[in-house]
């Protein structure tokens, strides 16, 4: 057969089939490994995978650290997601104006980007320190946190000291999107509004928010199923501590599966995630109208 | 860099560019070594000012004596040698950074490969991964290591995985170094990081161990008396703080929620107030009179610590007295000598090493459980093994016997800022007698670490349930407690019991 | 009313430079950890920690980058003046070689996973076929697994087929990580060019791999450099794959940079500095394409 006649209009699946190959190897076999997994444990006398039943699912809904954990995970998304997206959405119009100085911050804001996040974990531990951290003594001096009460030690700050590592690097995605979102607004409506004496707060509320809607959506999304999949700062700052205060979902399961060896179990508990992101994010790309 | 370098060296990588393309060295080693003639040093030169050296470590032309090896050494590696050159042969391992396998890769090049033409690739990793790694390995059985690095926490889990190292010096004496000497380990060691069963898993390689280390300038300032005991550790921690007012602080630790070193702090404590870990029938003891007490007893000690000990492993407890924030601290003795380096010490010179503190009372191993050994030194040692699965046994094995042996180990002491020796002919090196003093690689700390492994070595106990209850239950539950989660030292005891003895109990 | 006038260009200025300040004022907040960062890998060890915090490195020098990027130890020198290798100082730290790893990993990678997802981008937006929606969020949905969950069964596969650490099963391993992004990615860019294109050519009957080939290709160059950048960086900072599936034999910066937290303390000059070095070719490369980079990070849902 001709190459020309295999890639006719009517063969998609010619043309899709090497992404169906490697996508198999890398979504389908992990998948269906996991589910095998997910009813075995592996047996350190033995050294092989034993069959257990159903005994990792049901462990897993009587597990109240997961629970816990999965909590953490939810509590961490929505800060973050919000913080990052108020704080993204207010830069972007401060940004959103021309002339060359505009144009160095914007690209000066993807430096936090290219920085590996374990790298930034690393960061803010260093900072985070009450001792010798920068970031501690300038918190310290301008009398917002105590001096004797370091932000990664207490169960009630130290999520707050992990979201700061998050938050650093990844309010520039946000503003990037929202300030692409912003360029693309037609300037009627606007216009419009300031020659009828509208106020900012009404501008934004009724006319530039509803405008941005599609954009928002996507930038939630992909942020929202990055952040509940956290687990970089975590490892980095606080090994999920104290006690179990920061432990978020992945952190939990990548412990289940390197220090305890249960692999069985850390493949459950990645199924579950896989499942609660799959349906939560159909939903919202079902309510939002998020179209690709 | 004069004209006669300059020319050897061109003529040199010219040979390492011809060993390149006909793909007989590596990239990186040919990168290294590139480096290493100075070529890349030219260009660092105008970066910034001078290059001073290039990097080829002990080169024969730079090596200092102290640091050179035993020209037996590299006589047997010659001879062993010859058996294995030409045959291309790579051996690996994977370990977590430490003192000795840092010396040791960096030594590798020059004293193993060069005269046996064994490739030995050096894997260094986080101690979590070391452990997943080995795992992975032994789970299919299909040696991708030769050697496996096996903190001692591990010995059961992977004593059915390598080779016993006594049996293959007697079986195969072509390829037994002279004078190896097993008995030269200290015993304690041997017994307590290398045995499982009656069985070597595999030869000690490392042992960091608990000591004191005081600040004697504030020692002699204040007229304290050097601790012996438990209490008048707790009481010279107090009168420095109250003295410095949380200027410079009684004391510091290691007590990184969900860490480790959480639980290795801990079990100093339990030991030192005659607790121990688990009991006789095998079920966790923590949770009795005596581990309260120990819990109690830290309590009143971490008043007077840095609040940040909380979120602070070996790493953050060394740099806290490296910086001279804390007067005193019970921990690795491998600490000492980068606390006695003024290139990243504040207090170079001013600590004393102490010996390991008298016992409130102490338990027998026989009334502990599981293999434990209470003692009030602990130790976190570590055996390099080799793999039943190698496929270069007898390469391993040689890399094994040079990495261990008398001659390494005292070397790794005069090189590798912080190992202690293992093997009791080192403690007596006059070299390394030579360095007891104050200053860069000091060893004057060794006269206690080596006390402290004959008489007071603690051991965590044998079991492959072990390294999740030591990383996972145990310090997370001390880090909710120390987080405030707890209303009483009993309650959170009795919680660690409870997820202790449900662990265990799968096995 | 004529003062109102004269004033008010003046309050228009005074209004533009309150809001230009205001803007650099949050530059410098977000780029603090990065000048931190830069400051630690330009002072000796006994600057980096000080109580209080030192905000001007005291006195700067290049040592860090000599032994992580040239592999010159100043303590090979006080070795044998003294013989003490320092922590964190030995071969294991000279980290040029995972630099280099980590050029060839993301290149090769990148251009693989370029090859094959303007294939299937070209399909997912010129055929409609049973399914297609399902497709999308097949692919998009690879994002949603854990990589804890991934690693694992990667490991197994891998080693079936001999690829730990090797370069081939690294590259493999950062390609399959971005084959979403790119898809979905270039499919916008192709959505954008007009199906007329296609069908005009089409009728003049040329094939569809010639209108792939000699229109659609060169008309979406920027698109393609923007997929390629992303796909690169994300490979530049991947951390755990890389970390699970290599051994000694392949190394990248992140995984280098691990290193560098040992038993004995954590070298943090040496951290600093590989780092630093790798940001900068990561960022040259974003900034280029900076015009296509939201498209990119949204995984091409916004055009």
């Amino acid at each position: 057969m001709k190459l020309v006649s295999v890639f006719s209009p009517e063969r998609p699946w010619v043309w899709l089939a090497p992404l169906v190959a490697v996508l198999a190897v890398f979504t389908l076999f992990p998948f269906f490994y996991n589910i095998y997994l997910s009813f075995h444990e592996f047996n350190s006398f033995r050294r092989t995978l034993v069959f257990v039943g159903f005994d990792n699912w049901k462990g897993m809904f009587e597990d109240a650290k997961m629970w816990r954990a999965f909590s953490v995970t939810l509590i961490y998304m929505t800060v973050c997601l919000s913080v990052q997206f108020v704080l993204g959405l207010g830069l972007a119009l401060l940004i959103n104006a021309d002339g060359r100085g505009y144009h160095l911050i914007r690209s000066l804001l993807l430096l936090p980007l290219v920085v590996p996040p374990a790298v930034v974990g690393m960061m803010f531990l260093l900072m985070e320190d009450s001792q010798f951290g920068v970031l501690s003594w300038m918190l310290q001096s301008l009398n917002l946190i105590a001096a004797g009460a370091p932000l990664l030690t207490s169960s009630k700050t130290a999520l707050v000291g992990v979201m700061l590592a998050d938050i650093w690097q990844w309010t520039p995605f946000m503003v990037l999107i929202m300030l692409a979102g912003l360029h693309a607004l037609p300037k009627e409506p606007f216009e419009a509004a300031l020659v009828d004496g509208a106020r900012f707060r009404h501008m934004l509320f009724h006319l530039m928010l509803p405008m941005l809607r599609p954009i928002i959506a996507v930038a939630l999304l992909i942020r929202g199923i990055d952040l509940f999949r956290v687990f970089d700062y975590v490892f980095v700052m606080t090994s999920g501590g104290p006690g179990i205060a920061t432990q978020t979902l992945s952190f939990y399961t990548w412990k289940q599966s390197f220090s305890f060896v249960k692999w069985g179990y850390a493949a459950t508990l990645s199924l579950f995630s896989l499942v609660f992101l799959i349906v939560v994010a159909h939903a919202f790309i079902r309510a939002a109208k998020v179209r690709w | 860099m004069n004209t006669l370098d300059k020319r050897n060296g061109k003529r040199r990588l010219a040979d390492l560019a011809g060993q390149l393309a006909a793909r007989r060295i590596s990239k990186r080693d040919f990168l290294k070594k590139a480096a290493a003639l100075g070529f890349f040093a030219a260009g660092a030169g105008v970066l910034g000012g001078a290059a001073k050296r290039p990097f080829s470590l002990l080169s024969p032309a730079h090596a200092a004596d102290e640091g050179e090896q035993s020209p037996e050494v590299t006589a047997w590696l010659k001879d062993v040698g010859k058996g294995f050159r030409g045959r291309n042969i790579t051996i690996k391992y994977a370990t977590e950074a430490t003192p000795p396998s840092q010396v040791l890769s960096t030594l590798v090049e020059n004293d193993f490969t060069r005269y046996t033409g064994i490739e030995v690739q050096v894997e260094i990793v986080p101690l979590e991964q070391v452990l997943q790694k080995l795992t992975q390995d032994v789970a299919g059985g299909l040696g991708s290591y030769d050697l496996y690095y096996l903190d001692q926490s591990w010995m059961a889990s992977f004593s059915n995985d390598t080779v016993d190292p006594r049996e293959m010096y007697q079986n195969q004496s072509d390829l037994a170094m002279p004078n190896y000497d097993f008995d030269d380990f200290l015993p304690p060691l041997t017994e307590g990081i290398s045995m499982f069963r009656n069985k070597m898993v595999g030869v000690p390689f490392d042992i960091p161990i608990f000591i004191v280390m005081i600040r004697q300038d504030i020692y002699d300032k204040m007229g304290l008396q050097t601790p012996t005991t438990y209490p008048q550790y707790l009481d010279n921690a107090r009168a420095i703080q109250a003295e410095y007012n949380g200027e410079i602080f009684g004391t510091t630790g290691q007590m990184k929620s969900g860490h480790y070193s959480l639980e290795c702090d801990w079990t100093n404590w339990l030991w030192g107030h005659g607790g121990s870990i688990f009991g006789p029938d095998g079920k966790f003891a923590g949770n009795d009179a005596r581990g309260i007490d120990a819990m109690e007893y830290w309590l009143r000690l971490k008043e007077n610590m840095p609040p940040d000990v909380l979120n602070w492993t070996w790493d953050g407890e060394f740099t806290s007295m490296a910086q001279g924030l804390a007067a005193q601290v019970y921990s690795w003795g491998e600490f000492f000598p980068g606390l006695d380096n003024p290139e990243n010490s504040k207090v170079a010179g001013l600590l004393e090493p102490v010996l390991p503190l008298q016992p409130v009372s102490l338990r027998a191993p026989a009334e502990a459980g599981h293999g434990e050994i209470p003692g009030t030194a602990h130790q976190g040692g570590s055996a390099l093994a080799v793999s039943r699965y190698s496929k270069n046994l007898d390469a391993a094995w040689v890399f094994a016997q040079w990495g261990s042996s008398a001659d390494m180990n005292i070397r790794v002491s005069l090189l590798g800022g912080g190992a202690s020796p293992m093997r009791r002919s080192t403690y007596e090196d006059a070299r390394v007698l030579a360095k007891a003093r104050p200053g860069v690689g000091s060893t004057r700390h060794f006269a206690v670490t080596r006390r402290a492994i004959e008489n007071h070595m603690g051991s965590e106990p044998d079991h492959p349930a072990w390294a999740e209850v030591s990383n996972g239950v145990i310090p997370v539950e001390l880090g909710r407690f120390f987080a405030g989660e707890y209303r009483s030292p009993k309650a959170v005891m009795d919680e660690i019991a409870e997820g202790v003895d449900k662990a265990f109990a799968r096995y | 009313m004529a003062t109102a006038q004269k004033t008010r260009p003046t309050w228009r200025a005074w209004q533009l430079s309150v809001r230009a300040a205001a803007a650099w004022a949050v530059v410098a907040v977000f780029m603090f950890p990065l000048y931190w960062w830069i400051s630690v890998s330009l002072r000796h060890d006994q600057d980096i920690f000080n109580k209080p915090p030192k905000l001007f490195t005291p006195e700067v020098t290049l040592k860090s980058y000599k032994v992580v990027l040239l592999g010159i130890s100043p303590s090979s020198t006080s070795i044998e003046k003294s013989g003490a290798v320092h922590w964190g100082e030995s071969s294991a730290t000279f980290a040029l070689p995972s630099l280099l790893d980590s050029v060839y990993i993301g290149v090769a990678s990148t251009l693989i996973t370029l090859a094959v997802s303007l294939l299937a981008a070209y399909a997912l937006s010129r055929m409609r076929f049973a399914g297609h929606h399902h497709f999308i969020f097949w692919v998009l949905s690879t994002r949603m697994l854990p990589p804890v969950a991934v690693a694992l069964p990667m490991f197994f596969l891998f080693r079936e087929f001999g690829l730990i650490d090797t370069y081939t099963g690294a590259i493999l391993i950062h390609a399959l990580m971005n084959f979403p992004l790119a898809v979905l990615l270039l499919k916008s860019f192709i959505d954008d060019i007009p199906r007329e294109i296609d069908e005009a050519a089409m009728l003049d009957g040329a094939s569809r791999i010639t209108v792939f080939t000699r229109l659609i290709l060169p008309s979406m160059r920027g698109g393609i450099a923007a997929a390629a950048v992303l796909c690169f960086v994300f490979s530049w900072t991947e951390f755990l794959f890389i970390l699970s599936l290599t051994q000694a034999g392949v190394n990248t910066v992140p995984v280098a940079a691990s290193t560098f937290v040992t038993s004995t303390g954590t070298a943090w000059g040496y951290m600093a500095a590989l780092t630093c070095a790798a940001v900068l070719p990561a960022f040259i490369f974003i900034v280029l394409v900076q015009k296509h980079l939201v498209r990119g990070l949204t995984l091409g849902s916004l055009k």
